[in-house]
């Protein structure tokens, strides 16, 4: 009831969540998930380790729908060993190491995960994932295998460092290295794909690094700052003390009531580290030009930058999770299938982060120096706002820009119409509901 | 690489000019420092100038006669000649007319008859800027037919005099560079200027929703790219790239505009609790309004239209061009700038 309460509180969003629902068609049918009953298995244990991102990758083209699927759920299986305290930690490592390797067999499994671990099932019916896994193209395996020995061996390596354990990330550079564990791989796993599978430029992947290492260092710069309270709960410590030491002399600290003020501008210290991946990111969606690996990489990458707009000067951070609201959820899904579309929602969170820091803030300035550089990016993408007898400079993101922006077009068509037909439903709805009243009168 | 031997800095005594001294100076190996202005150099220099002051060669004159600047130019023996004179806001059309337009083409003049082998002239961002929103500028863009004022008209007519006179048969080079924004130790209009307006209490308005974009530049930096300039002109193998060429300079981080004046209040000790944000229709009818009473009681406003166009438009740069052909990086952020601009307005000079 309260969500009800809250959507109606918000009418844009109220409109995006109906439409969403009940007016948008997915891009791509997913009726040839079933074909098999290892895949239909295997979409099953998808739903059921996370039910979002199943949703995202059932509107992925056919090409890459299995392949990003599986990717996942190998992963998930690598999270699952090494989130599991119940398992020594020799055989943890040495399970990463090797768990490669595995790929190349036809029935490895494991039953050692402790019965509480939520998502023990991944690696009891690892074969059917196997099964699927040597179904796909040798290109497409070869990218899972590759990305799995990295983070296998980069999750074993911070097991075995007690440093790490014991002190958290020490400083910016360790801070990025880990994030390049967690999630940069992830995003290199992916770029191989799409390009692959010619979804996007041809120079995403090769001699462009920073680009894929950016989106996949956002999304995680953006949890590990939301995820502050809940981390310290677990006893475990991913803000960096390069940053955080510069405001309170342990982690801890930083929520005490009498440290708010230097806890807030610990959290915009890292708001403001995290912006500097945002060119990088608009860079890479505007190579992508398939429209569902579009929206696949899109969507994260907007709630991410709404959700730094939360956290930013936001004393709730210290104390809780906090999330962005279902409806704006539905906005943001709705309003980043273009890339003008995403670019308009950087900008508006952009604009309120900027908004928020208070000019006592170390940071006020640098802040405000960041956010007009990405707005300047902005402008260099789109070169609009050009005198008469101006010509744009074909600067490489320039060119991009243009080449995604006839994606956009076709994908505007679409939006408008789903736009008319829910103001035509809703005019019929209020005829109707005009009828019912006249005639109840009578 | 030719090396700079020996530099005649007309306008050197001024607010840049000190800075281009300082930034000359600084080159090893270092040239003979000539200066050429209407007054000497200021008896008391900010601590923050390391420069010797006996180590500079001064020149007075007028601008506008050419035996002053011939005899300046030929007892300096300079291979450059750096231009920088310029009135400064709010002076008459006729003080413009004379120092930009007639002084700037004695000094080509002269330059020519005398043999020197470059000019870099200090034109100014405003050229190209007649009230209307500049977004990502760069040196493309048309200067205006009509001028917003007398300034930048007269600006823009000595930039064309100064570019067309590039003349690389006969070992003449020309360059025009166009800083936005200049602002540092001695600058007595940006950061004074907001600085006073803190001390009337009228820093808790913000004019505008604060998402228009301004360039300023550090004179360190701006001096810096003068020396860029001018040492690119006298290498035969760049000289042809950048002669006859305008570049704009800025410190490259456009930021908003009222961050830029809370930084500068900031740093001066002064932070407003409550923000009273006028959007931009109703700033201008309160700068209508402020005009008509002060005519009454015959003041000078403190808000006009003017002002308020001004604080509100989107005026930022694009400075690829310098940082490609001029190999320009500025050196000092704009938050060091404001710091030393304050430390040198407490040497109370």
């Amino acid at each position: 009831m309260s969500k009800v309460l809250e959507l109606l509180a918000h009418p844009d969003e109220l409109k995006a969540a109906l439409i969403l629902k009940y007016i948008r068609k997915p891009l791509n049918s997913a009726t040839d998930t079933t074909k098999t009953p290892e895949l239909r298995r295997c979409y099953e244990l998808l739903t059921l380790t996370s039910r979002s991102f199943a949703a995202v990758i059932m509107e992925l083209h056919p090409e890459l729908r299995n392949v990003v699927m599986l990717f996942y759920l190998v992963l998930r299986a690598l999270d699952t060993v090494e989130d599991d305290m119940t398992l020594d930690p020799k055989l943890k490592v040495k399970l990463l190491r090797e768990f490669d390797s595995k790929l190349d067999t036809l029935d490895w499994s494991f039953d050692g995960n402790g019965p509480n671990e939520k998502d023990r099932a991944v690696l009891v019916e690892f074969p059917c994932i196997l099964k699927e896994y040597h179904a796909l193209k040798p290109a497409y395996q070869n990218i899972i295998k590759e990305i799995t020995h990295k983070m296998g061996n980069g999750m074993a390596d911070y097991i075995l460092d007690d440093n790490f354990n014991l002190n958290g990330v020490q400083t910016v550079k360790d801070y990025d290295l880990y994030c390049h564990y967690v999630a940069g791989l992830v995003g290199d796993g992916l770029t191989q794909m799409i390009v692959h599978a010619q979804f996007g430029t041809k120079d995403l992947y090769q001699g462009n690094e920073q680009l894929y290492e950016s989106m996949g260092l956002f999304l995680q710069k953006t949890n590990i700052i939301r995820d502050y309270a809940e981390d310290l709960e677990d006893k475990r410590s991913f803000w960096p003390r390069e940053i955080w030491s510069q405001y309170a002399k342990s982690l801890p600290d930083l929520a005490k009531p009498d440290q708010t003020v230097k806890g807030l501008q610990c959290i915009n210290a890292l708001v403001l580290n995290a912006l500097s991946h945002v060119t990088d990111v608009l860079t890479y969606l505007s190579s992508v030009h398939e429209q569902s690996s579009f929206q696949f990489c899109a969507i994260p990458q907007v709630m991410a930058i709404a959700t730094l707009d939360l956290v930013c000067n936001n004393p709730e951070v210290l104390h809780r999770n906090v999330k962005i609201r279902k409806g704006s959820t539905c906005r943001l899904i709705l309003e980043s299938r273009t890339l003008r579309g995403c670019v308009a929602i950087f900008q508006r969170h952009l604009r309120a982060i900027k908004r928020q820091i208070p000019v006592q803030d170390p940071n006020y300035l640098k802040i405000n120096i960041q956010v007009a550089k990405i707005e300047q990016f902005i402008e260099e993408m789109y070169q609009e706002q050009l005198p008469q007898n101006v010509l744009p400079q074909e600067t490489a993101v320039y060119r991009r820009t243009q080449e995604r922006t006839r994606c956009d077009d076709l994908v505007a068509a679409k939006i408008q119409e789903e736009q008319t037909t829910f103001m035509l439903t809703c005019t019929a709805l209020c005829a109707l509901a005009a009828a019912l009243i006249v005639y109840n009168k009578y | 690489m030719s090396d700079i031997k020996s530099v005649l800095l007309i306008g050197g005594a001024g607010f840049l000019g000190l800075h281009l001294i300082e930034q000359f100076n600084a080159i090893s190996p270092q040239p003979q420092i000539h200066v050429f202005d209407v007054r000497p150099l200021p008896e008391k220099l900010s601590k923050q100038f390391t420069f010797n002051p006996s180590d500079i060669v001064s020149h007075q004159g007028d601008l506008t006669s050419s035996d002053d600047v011939e005899k300046a130019i030929k007892e300096s023996g300079a291979d450059v000649v750096v231009h920088s004179a310029s009135p400064m806001h709010g002076n008459t059309q006729k003080v413009y007319e004379m120092v930009n337009v007639k002084g700037t083409r004695n000094v080509i003049d002269v330059c020519k008859k005398c043999k020197v082998k470059s000019l870099v002239y200090t034109s100014s961002a405003g050229v190209i800027f007649n009230g209307q929103d500049l977004h990502n500028a760069d040196e493309t863009w048309p200067i205006p037919k009509v001028p917003m004022d007398g300034y930048n008209e007269t600006k823009a007519i000595a930039e064309d005099m100064v570019l067309k006179a590039n003349d690389p048969k006969n070992g003449f080079l020309t360059i025009a560079l166009r800083p936005a924004g200049i602002f540092g130790p001695g600058d007595r209009q940006l950061v004074p200027g907001l600085r006073a307006v803190a001390k009337l209490g009228q820093s808790k308005f913000q004019l505008g929703d604060n998402n228009n974009l301004f360039d300023w530049t550090y004179a360190g930096n701006v001096a810096d790219a003068h020396v860029l300039a001018a040492k690119k002109l006298l290498d035969p193998s760049t000289s042809s790239k950048v002669s006859g060429e305008t570049f704009f300079i800025t410190n490259d981080t456009p930021a908003y505009f009222w961050a830029l004046a809370r930084t500068v209040w900031k740093a001066d000790g002064h932070i407003d609790d409550k923000v009273i944000v006028l959007k931009r229709p109703v700033a201008i009818l309160a700068g209508y309004l402020s005009e008509f009473f002060s005519k009454l009681t015959g003041k000078e406003p403190g808000l006009t239209p003017f002002r308020v166009k001004i604080v509100c438009a989107t005026r930022y740069h694009n400075v690829s061009k310098a940082k490609e052909l001029l190999d320009y990086k500025p050196k000092v952020s704009i938050e060091d700038g404001i710091a030393k601009t304050l430390a040198w307005m407490d040497e109370g000079l």
